[in-house]
């Protein structure tokens, strides 16, 4: 689980930083308030979801990095196509990283909001994370 | 000479800064059409011309295997050249996408740099900051 926490943590870095400009603090285990959710679930010699959890401000300054909108602009359907296309990104990216000779389907994300109830404990690998204040959780679980 | 593109992925985000790159990079397009999926993107291929693709994979009602499958089925658009822009970066997905007909695979997360290549070699043109560079090194080199 470490490897794959590790894994998960360069997929996370190279996804938010190189498309959306945001640039994360890992901040432990601690679980902090969030106001969205995307999921993407994967199937293959590996099956799983990957979560993506998002403060409310950090969701717009995803979204005014990426499209170049100011808040005032930017609607709920824009926050919640850039949160999902999070989860899709960092999702391909730490199943590459984990083994590129290996194909796995994706599903469409999912949205929630607020998060789906926090599911604490099990096989699952969470990373949480602050951004000049706001807050950034990843949670991998698998279910085989 | 123009060309008109076609971009098609799911997120409405995605298209947006496909094709802000495209437009900074100062590729000559004329029209830039938008699908949401590859049934969609067939139904614009039906009534417009497109000079080049650039499509997801993982989407909703038709994905973009079945899309790349169905465009080079049909004798009046398989020649047009299509990159594909996904998070699904497996060698076995890519080498599958590419035996299909694809010109280029782009993984997610992109630079703009790579995807405005990648444009450039699809259609078989130069780009302006290619060619800039190619001309210094000529005048550099010419003592």
């Amino acid at each position: 689980m470490k490897e794959m926490k590790e894994i998960m943590m360069a997929a996370i870095f190279d996804v938010v930083e190189q498309m959306f400009y945001v640039f994360l603090e890992p901040i432990g285990d601690d679980y902090a308030d969030y106001a969205m959710e995307a999921a993407i679930q994967f199937k293959g010699d590996l099956k799983g979801e990957m979560s993506v959890l998002v403060s409310d401000g950090l969701a717009k300054s995803m979204v005014q990095n990426l499209l170049g909108l100011e808040t005032g602009q930017m609607t709920k359907e824009d926050i919640e196509d850039c949160v999902k296309e999070v989860a899709n990104m960092i999702c391909g990216n730490f199943l590459g990283r984990l083994d590129r000779t290996r194909t796995f389907d994706l599903s469409v994300p999912s949205f929630s909001q607020p998060p789906r109830k926090a599911v604490t404990g099990g096989d699952a690998c969470r990373l949480y994370f602050d951004s000049d204040g706001e807050s950034f959780g990843a949670i991998l679980r698998l279910t085989n | 000479m123009s060309f008109n593109v076609l971009i098609v992925d799911d997120s409405k985000s995605v298209r947006s800064v496909i094709k802000k790159i495209i437009t900074i990079s100062g590729f000559r397009m004329d029209q830039c059409y938008e699908a949401a999926n590859g049934k969609q993107a067939l139904e614009i291929l039906s009534k417009e011309w497109v000079d080049v693709i650039l499509s997801d994979l993982n989407m909703p009602e038709m994905n973009g295997l079945e899309m790349l499958a169905a465009i080079k089925a049909d004798i009046h658009l398989q020649k047009i050249p299509i990159i594909i822009i996904s998070t699904e970066s497996s060698d076995e997905r890519r080498n599958a996408v590419l035996e299909m007909g694809a010109k280029q695979f782009v993984k997610k997360p992109f630079s703009p740099e790579y995807v405005r290549k990648v444009l450039y070699e699809v259609i078989g043109m130069e780009d302006e900051t290619t060619r800039e560079r190619n001309e210094r090194d000529n005048d550099g080199g010419d003592f």
